[in-house]
Parts: C-alpha cells; structure tokens; sequence
C-alpha cells in the first residue's frame, strides 16, 4: 500500500513536471525576457583575444594627477 | 542572420598582460552587456562582436578620461550607443518599421501585463530579435537598457538624453509594443 502511494507520488511529480515543461516558461514583462535571454548569451572568447592584440597587451593609459587635482 | 549562442553562458576571463592592467576585470565584469547590447541591436552575431571589440578598444584608448561622475557600466553604454547609431547611419541600414506610426502598437490588444509565454527556449532568441526588429530602434534601445537592471531609470534617461519622466512614458509604449509582436511571433 506504502509502495503503491509513493508511486502515485512520484508519478504525480513526473507529470507535474511534464506539464511545467510543455507549459513552458512564463515573463511577466520583455524586460524579463531580455534579461533572461541575456544571462544565456556567450560572450565569443575571441572578441578579447582580438582586444589583447589590439592593445598591444599594454596599459591602458592613466588620467594625469593634476586633471584629478583640477577636476577636469 | 546567425542565431545568438545561447546557453550557460560563463564571461570568459580576458587572457594576457591587459587583464593585469584591471582593464581585463573591466572587460570580464561588462562584456556580456555590451555584447548583449550590440547582438540585440544588430541582430548579426558578427556585427556585435566587432562592435564590442571597438567599444573596449575605444574605452581602454579613452581611460583616461573616464571621469567618476558616472559607473563604468554607464560609460561603457556611452560609447556603446554611439558607436552602434554611428554604424547604423553609416551603413543606411535603418529598420524598415522604424519611422512606422507609434499608434500601431498604441492601439494593439496586447496589455503589458500579460504575461510572455515561451514554450520552445530555444527558439527564444530568435522571437526576441523578430520582435526587437519590427520596434522602433528608440523602443529598441529602451528596452534593452531597461532589462540591465544595473542601470536607473535616471542614467538611462541620460544615455538617451532625455528626461526620466519620458523615459518612463515611452517605456510604458515600447513594452506595450513588445508583448503585442513577441505574441505574433509564437
């Protein structure tokens, strides 16, 4: 009787998960959408290997004292 | 167009001596929005990875004058926007539905807040960029700063250059127009 309710249980669950994966994902707003869409977007590695070439693989440069001094 | 990689998605860390210079946490820490940004506004997978490639160019050339009056992520959005406008100019490649009646999506049944339903996330991506498409590229724009939540509604009036209050206004259209072609896209 255990046995059978625990399959019931688990059966219970496996369609409830079908049913959430046929039902799909839901936003409630296109910011949502977009963020989401985001967070699953590569960046492509060669765009720094690109970068570190174009660089030099230097510094970059560094804002003068004074200028920070005058506030300019 | 290509459609956008998708997937788990790791920043990868920027490999060499710049990533010692702290240009290289600069590049881990925002690539992914910048190349977000130009891969939504494009819609061309190489087209946003030149883009983004130019942005961090320009913005290593110009640290200099990065001041603090703003976040990096600001800044980096700055030069982004422009070079992205530049090119669309440049190239006359103006989206066919961008001078199209604002009333169009004004007056379409979708309500903003329905919710988007996606069944297929795979194919996500690519409903996302039909429907960023047919936008207005100013829609377009807003949306796309909106979804980073880094960013407040004040500094994006600023990126755009104007007031938050119409930001908010045209915000409320641009998610309107949203939902009403992201449903026609199922």
């Amino acid at each position: 009787m255990k046995q059978q309710t625990k399959l019931s249980q688990e059966q219970q669950h496996a369609e409830a998960h079908q049913t959430q994966q046929q039902a799909g994902q839901e936003f409630a707003s296109a910011e949502e959408v977009l963020r989401f869409d985001a967070a699953h977007t590569v960046v492509p590695p060669q765009i720094a290997r690109r970068l570190e070439e174009s660089t030099g693989g230097g510094a970059p440069p560094r804002r003068p004292w004074w200028k920070n001094l005058l506030g300019r | 167009m290509n459609p956008p990689v998708t997937g788990q998605s790791p920043v990868v860390a920027a490999p060499g001596a710049w990533a010692a210079s702290g240009f290289g946490s600069l590049y881990d820490e925002h690539s992914r929005a910048i190349y977000y940004l130009a891969l939504r506004f494009f819609g061309d997978e190489q087209k946003a990875e030149d883009a983004t490639h130019d942005v961090f160019l320009k913005a290593f050339q110009r640290m200099d004058q990065f001041r603090n009056e703003s976040s990096v992520r600001t800044w980096l959005y700055r030069i982004a926007i422009n070079h992205c406008q530049n090119l669309v100019r440049s190239w006359h490649n103006r989206n066919v539905h961008s001078n199209a009646d604002d009333s169009i999506w004004e007056n379409s049944a979708a309500k903003t807040d329905s919710p988007l339903r996606v069944l297929e996330t795979k194919e996500l991506g690519q409903r996302i960029q039909t429907t960023l498409d047919s936008l207005p590229e100013e829609y377009r724009l807003l949306l796309l700063l909106v979804a980073d939540e880094e960013l407040s509604y004040e500094e994006i009036a600023a990126l755009v250059g104007q007031s938050a209050d119409a930001v908010r206004g045209k915000l409320h259209r641009a998610r309107k127009a949203f939902a009403a072609r992201f449903e026609q896209t199922a």
